[in-house]
């Protein structure tokens, strides 16, 4: 099955570094100073995003795809909430007047 | 002059930016992809993806204690195999009612026929005689009726509980008392049954354990403890092969310690309780298992005696189970485990082999189950308390069973329900309903490592948020028959492989049709 196998999660992988690298140049085009701490917040909100669909896939897996649709609604509302505070903490020193040309 | 270069199409940093977001959108169909293949996999089917002591991989060290789990509150009484017994109890009574149909409970229960201690015990518990009344006088009849227009619905699932109790005439139950018969051979086919050998001394009792452990699990145990015997769940009369004036005062000298296994039952027909699965797929297995682990150690040398569900039960198990640190009591009144929560199907053997013991576990079920709730909300019989905690139980005896603490539960009226249902004989819908009994993917993974750990109680209430607002429930009444406001729900639909409509040529009536 190629959705648990070794090769999958190598793709999975490599998708984490591409949105890594456009995430990066976004940050860059909006003057953010991208440091270690926001880093790892991006991540951790990543993370919680993420997981709202592999649980929504698991509880279908599981024949609960009406649960795992108002987890996964649930997940989503506490990452915008979560968006919106990290959004302000990556603002935090960037430069002003950005050229994004 | 000088000509100004114009750009066309996206700049580098634009396509880093598109590209992210695509891998984002795409990484997030995966794992939607991903975790359905989790969570359909047979690799989450605890105890029934493989025969392997992983099967039990909760590590137990952080929350044990020294124990006992089980302290007496009040004078100890022990059960009994004529009244506690529901079966018994009910088969007492059976007998009795047959022989004497014009009994109602308006008259003396006296006059009924029954044993002395059953009088007895029908006066400290009259709502176990309105409910055993009941049952045969309405509840069996209608029963009867209904199987009549809805009986091919559950032909299959007939069929397939039934294919689990074929060899259970061929298992062996003790013939004699503990002293002859736990002594003897259990192969068949020999003319005179032959004494055991002489003991085979191991190392050490925790070497002695290890290879019990572990045989168990590869006769087909999910989960194994072992543990001192105590009396007071040892049944007060009516030991296998022992006759009625054998002495149940005390234990036999070499039944000393008692190996708990347990095994669940499969996990998509469980989910289908009340009416289309089966209790056989559990106990076939447990026994199966614990017959062959007496087997293995009376070829060492050493007495033992198998109670299982598919022989004879010389004790009520789960108290030894708890105490062999398998897992917690629930409200339900059984054991739930950390890897099988309520799903868990136990069977003992007795032995006087040296064993290293365990320890009791607290995981948090005592907490869990005073904020739950859901397996007294979904019993159609109301045989489960609803109470807070034990503590503050209104009926029955309160919070005391037997001399013990203990959450009350009407086995009248949870054996009424049994014998109201469709499909192979119960219900387990507590079982089904139990936030404990889950397979083991990822999330349930969390849940199980996370809450125990939790002491302010934050995850054990978020995921009860969870649990009672995400998943679906039928009411109550649903469970219950037609004509009753039920249409004989079922927890979840039942396995596509017990359709009876999709593979048989017969006339069938869904009971959910309308």
């Amino acid at each position: 099955m190629f959705f648990d196998g070794n090769i999958f999660w190598l793709f999975m992988g490599i998708l984490t570094v591409v949105v890594g690298g456009g995430f990066n140049e976004f940050a860059k085009s909006r003057g953010w100073t991208l440091t270690w701490w926001k880093w790892a917040l991006a991540v951790v909100w990543y993370i919680i995003f993420m997981m709202g669909f592999y649980a929504w896939g698991t509880l279908i897996g599981e024949n609960e795809g009406s649960a795992g649709f108002r987890f996964f609604l649930m997940i989503a509302f506490i990452s915008a909430i979560l968006a919106v505070g990290l959004w302000r903490l990556l603002a935090i020193g960037s430069s002003k007047n950005v050229n994004t040309q | 002059m000088t000509e100004t270069a114009v750009k066309s199409g996206p700049s580098r940093r634009d396509f880093l930016k598109i590209g992210g977001a695509a891998a984002l959108v795409v990484q997030a169909g995966g794992l939607v992809a991903a975790g359905n293949v989790q969570g359909s996999s047979a690799e989450t089917y605890t105890g029934w993806e493989s025969f392997n002591p992983a099967t039990q991989f909760f590590n137990r060290k952080p929350f044990e204690f020294e124990g006992p789990a089980h302290l007496p509150v009040a004078d100890v009484r022990r059960p009994s195999h004529m009244t506690d017994y529901v079966f018994g109890r009910v088969a007492t009574f059976q007998r009795a009612y047959e022989a004497n149909p014009t009994w109602t409970p308006d008259d003396p229960v006296e006059d009924l026929g029954v044993p002395d201690p059953l009088v007895a015990f029908y006066k400290e518990y009259p709502e176990r005689l309105e409910w055993d009344y009941r049952t045969f006088s309405e509840t069996i009849p209608t029963r009867d009726e209904d199987y009549k227009v809805y009986g091919n619905y559950y032909k299959l699932a007939d069929a397939y509980s039934s294919g689990f109790t074929a060899h259970a005439a061929y298992l062996p139950t003790a013939g004699s008392p503990p002293e002859e018969s736990d002594f003897m051979e259990m192969q068949r086919n020999w003319p005179e049954p032959k004494p055991i050998g002489d003991p085979v001394p191991f190392k050490n009792e925790e070497k002695a354990a290890e290879f019990i452990k572990e045989v168990a699990h590869r006769y087909g145990a999910t989960l194994v403890g072992i543990t001192r015997a105590k009396i007071d769940y040892f049944y007060s009369e009516g030991w296998a092969g022992c006759p009625e004036d054998y002495d149940y005062s005390k234990l036999p000298e070499h039944w000393q310690y008692v190996i708990v296994i347990g095994v669940p039952m499969e996990w998509d027909t469980v989910l289908a309780s009340p009416q289309a699965s089966t209790s056989y797929e559990g106990y076939d297995r447990v026994s199966t298992a614990a017959v062959r682990l007496e087997g293995v150690i009376k070829n060492l040398g050493y007495p033992a005696r198998a109670s299982t569900p598919m022989t004879y039960y010389d004790m009520i198990v789960p108290p030894f189970a708890i105490e062999a640190g398998l897992g917690e009591v629930s409200r339900p009144g059984y054991c739930i485990t950390p890897e099988l929560g309520s799903n868990c199907r136990l069977a003992a053997v007795v032995t006087n082999l040296p064993m290293a013991t365990d320890k009791p576990i607290k995981f948090g079920v005592e907490e869990f189950c005073n904020s739950c709730k859901i397996c007294a909300e979904q019993c159609p019989s109301g045989a489960i308390s609803m109470a807070d905690s034990p503590d503050e139980q209104e009926w029955g005896t309160g919070p005391v069973l037997r001399g013990y603490k203990h959450w009350y539960i009407n086995n009248g009226a949870c054996y009424n329900f049994w014998r109201e249902s469709m499909g192979p004989l119960g219900c387990r819908l507590c079982v089904a309903v139990c936030p404990y009994s889950r397979k083991d993917n990822w999330i349930h993974q969390l849940a199980r490592e996370v809450d125990p750990r939790d002491p302010t109680g934050i995850t054990r209430e978020s995921l009860l948020f969870m649990q009672k607002n995400f998943f679906d429930y039928p009411e109550a009444v649903e469970y219950r028959r037609v004509g009753s406001g039920g249409h004989f729900a079922s927890y979840r639909p039942e396995p596509a492989f017990l359709h009876a409509e999709d593979f048989l040529d017969i006339p069938i009536t869904s009971p959910h049709a309308d």
